[in-house]
């Protein structure tokens, strides 16, 4: 099982790794977010994809309003007529979820070829000898160049730690619907804010360079998510959280259930006119 | 609703499989998922009858063989452990808030060094450490209190009997008096250095992870001449007569003129040169990570024998008159004839091996990374005893 994985996945990551950073320069952190830059090439498709549905769902969002004030008693029907109209309209509703579990391998591979690529201990390097593959820029590359921007790469920093958590918290919340059902949201929330944290989390004792194919990672998300999707999504700023609390005084669970984004408010405005 | 639940599950799932991955719990992986912890590999000094090394737990340990095959309680008269102090700024909250220059690991790389009754060791965590042989107490350690570690040291102390010279991570090569420990100079290089420089007729010769080589003058600390090669310096440098010999990281063994540093000959393999090389006569003992030993003529640098182990050959050979004897990374240990390299026995003590053999008389002393010292016998094909270091 690991002979395949290092085989098929792990090796030809690394040594592209490194024989990358040997074309940029011996630049290990500009590998990094070159290396960044291809993997989200790669799965533009799945972006793609995932922020059309976001969009429909957007888009989908004063019916689904209509449908809440309709079946506020009822919630069994309620959740039927939701995926009624969700079947309808050819959105898959959790699929906002899919490029990310899609990215784990990646992310695995990553994290194990930027540890043993940068071999921080002797045990590293010797480590490291047993995946290279016998070419000259490789061999040429070892051991590589680990600072970046007067950063060591190597070691962990919780600046960087807050940047993946909080970049990874946006993208999240910008492609994640909020729920009618307060339940629903509420596991909705926490698995919104879990992945970011537990993210953030583990960055606390990655090294650096993992830590910025992450943020690199989440920008270009953002960037993609936000020009494609037109705007935020379901993202909402603080201060308009704020505003919106002082002018619809509801139940915490109501308001999380009801609350629009700010695009998806402007969306429903324009119908209504 | 089952499906959202389902999802959750997922993100769990994939959540606690993260953590799992993240701690080093995937089996099989190598060196763990955070990567192999710096434990070091040292080898053996031999004074008086003792053999003295660095062990994994960060102490300094000097064992007597014969107290030890006689089965009597650590420590045993003339025998002693130092425990060094590992603690660096930082520790308290992990690699995080660690300065920058220090590093983290306890192990010792470099072998002792025995001048006198000093037992000389160099640190990870960039110290030197000076004790005396005979029982094991502190005369002095570099840097002093108060200064900063010059880095981390992996490669052997080398001395001329005065002075001591090693090189560090930090890319600097020191020079210390060897019985004060007093500063003489420093000399900066343009990269990292892990290996031993080595003295001959007065100049120091080192190489550094930028691809580099120095010739620099132990008196004054000057340079003589560099050379620039295409790969980094894998191993610790050896000199024979006229001729430097070191491992790179472009799989080759490179044979250069001490004079000025041009390249005689190189020799290609399938993988790095990680072992110093071993001279005896005209001829280049060198262990390699392709899992062979070549014997290469030291002029010419023409191959005269290789053997092939069931392992990476990390650990440098130990060469006597009449066998090689090498161990590989899986902890086989081979006898082989000098002449032609056939293997005359071979014996496993079953755990990954590093550090560098020591050969005496018929015995071989090899410490393994499950924290053994193993005693083998190699006319009777045996380990005769075993040492774990992991004592308080």
């Amino acid at each position: 099982m690991v002979d395949i994985w290092n085989v098929a996945i792990l090796d030809p990551v690394l040594n592209g790794l490194i024989a990358l950073s040997q074309m940029l320069w011996s630049n290990f952190g500009l590998a990094i977010i070159v290396l960044t830059i291809v993997v989200r090439i790669v799965l533009m498709p799945l972006t793609f994809r995932q922020t059309k549905s976001t969009k429909a769902m957007q888009e989908l969002q004063p019916k689904m309003q209509e449908l809440q004030k309709k079946y506020a008693r009822d919630q069994k029907k309620l959740q039927q007529e939701m995926m009624r109209l969700y079947k309808e309209a050819g959105i898959n509703p959790l699929g906002c979820m899919w490029p990310m579990l899609i990215q784990m391998p990646i992310w695995f591979a990553l994290y194990l070829s930027i540890m043993q690529a940068l071999a921080a201990t002797p045990e590293n390097l010797l480590i490291l000898s047993q995946h290279l593959y016998p070419w000259d820029m490789v061999d040429q590359a070892i051991p590589l160049n680990e600072n970046f921007l007067g950063l060591r790469l190597s070691q962990p920093d919780p600046t960087l730690a807050i940047l993946v958590g909080l970049t990874m918290w946006v993208q999240q919340k910008m492609v994640t619907p909020p729920a009618t059902d307060p339940r629903q949201q509420q596991m909705s929330s926490m698995t919104t804010m879990m992945m970011p944290l537990m993210f953030a989390f583990c960055t606390l004792s990655f090294p650096r360079g993992l830590a910025l194919y992450w943020v690199v990672s989440s920008i270009i998300g953002i960037i993609i998510q936000y020009f494609v999707a037109g705007g935020w999504g379901y993202f909402t700023f603080p201060s308009f959280r704020q505003h919106q609390a002082q002018t619809q005084p509801q139940s915490a669970t109501q308001k999380a259930a009801e609350q629009p984004s700010k695009a998806l408010k402007e969306g429903s405005d324009k119908k209504k006119g | 609703m089952r499906k959202v639940r389902n999802l959750v599950r997922i993100v769990i799932l994939l959540g606690v499989l993260l953590l799992v991955f993240v701690s080093g719990c995937m089996p099989g992986m190598d060196g763990g998922c955070s990567g192999a912890q710096a434990q070091g590999w040292s080898g053996f000094a031999p004074y008086n009858g003792l053999i003295c090394f660095g062990s994994m737990e960060g102490s300094v340990i000097t064992l007597s063989p014969q107290a030890r095959s006689e089965g009597k309680t650590f420590p045993a008269e003339a025998e002693w452990i130092y425990a060094i102090k590992t603690a660096t700024p930082g520790s308290a909250c992990g690699a995080m808030c660690a300065p920058s220059s220090a590093a983290s690991g306890k192990g010792i790389y470099a072998t002792p060094l025995v001048i006198g009754d000093l037992v000389l060791v160099g640190t990870y965590t960039g110290k030197i450490y000076a004790l005396n042989a005979n029982r094991g107490v502190v005369r002095w350690i570099y840097p002093r209190e108060g200064f900063e570690t010059v880095g981390a040291i992996v490669g052997n102390i080398v001395t001329d009997g005065t002075a001591l010279y090693f090189g560090s991570a930090n890319g600097k090569i020191y020079a210390l008096d060897a019985v004060t420990g007093d500063f003489i100079w420093e000399f900066q290089t343009s990269d990292k250095i892990w290996t031993a420089p080595v003295l001959d007729n007065g100049i120091i010769y080192s190489g550094n992870y930028g691809g580099n080589v120095y010739a620099i003058s132990a008196e004054t600390g000057r340079e003589v001449w560099s050379i620039k090669i295409p790969s980094a310096v894998a191993s610790s440098l050896a000199v024979k007569d006229q001729l430097l010999y070191f491992g790179t990281f472009d799989r080759n063994l490179y044979a250069v003129d001490k004079a000025d540093g041009t390249v005689k000959w190189k020799y290609q393999a399938g993988n790095w040169f990680w072992a110093t090389p071993v001279i005896r006569d005209s001829t280049i003992y060198a262990a390699c990570m392709d899992k062979k030993i070549y014997a290469i003529e030291a002029v010419g640098g023409k191959e005269i024998w290789q053997f092939e182990g069931d392992g990476q050959m990390v650990s440098t050979p130990a060469v006597t008159d009449k066998n090689v004897f090498v161990v590989s990374e899986k902890g086989t240990l081979y006898k082989l004839d000098i002449t032609n390299g056939t293997k005359i026995s071979s014996i496993s003590v079953g755990y990954t091996v590093y550090g560098n053999p020591y050969a005496e008389g018929d015995m071989v002393y090899i410490y393994a990374r499950d924290h053994k010292v193993y005693a083998v016998d190699t006319v009777k094909n045996t380990i005769t005893w075993d040492f774990s270091s992991a004592i308080k």
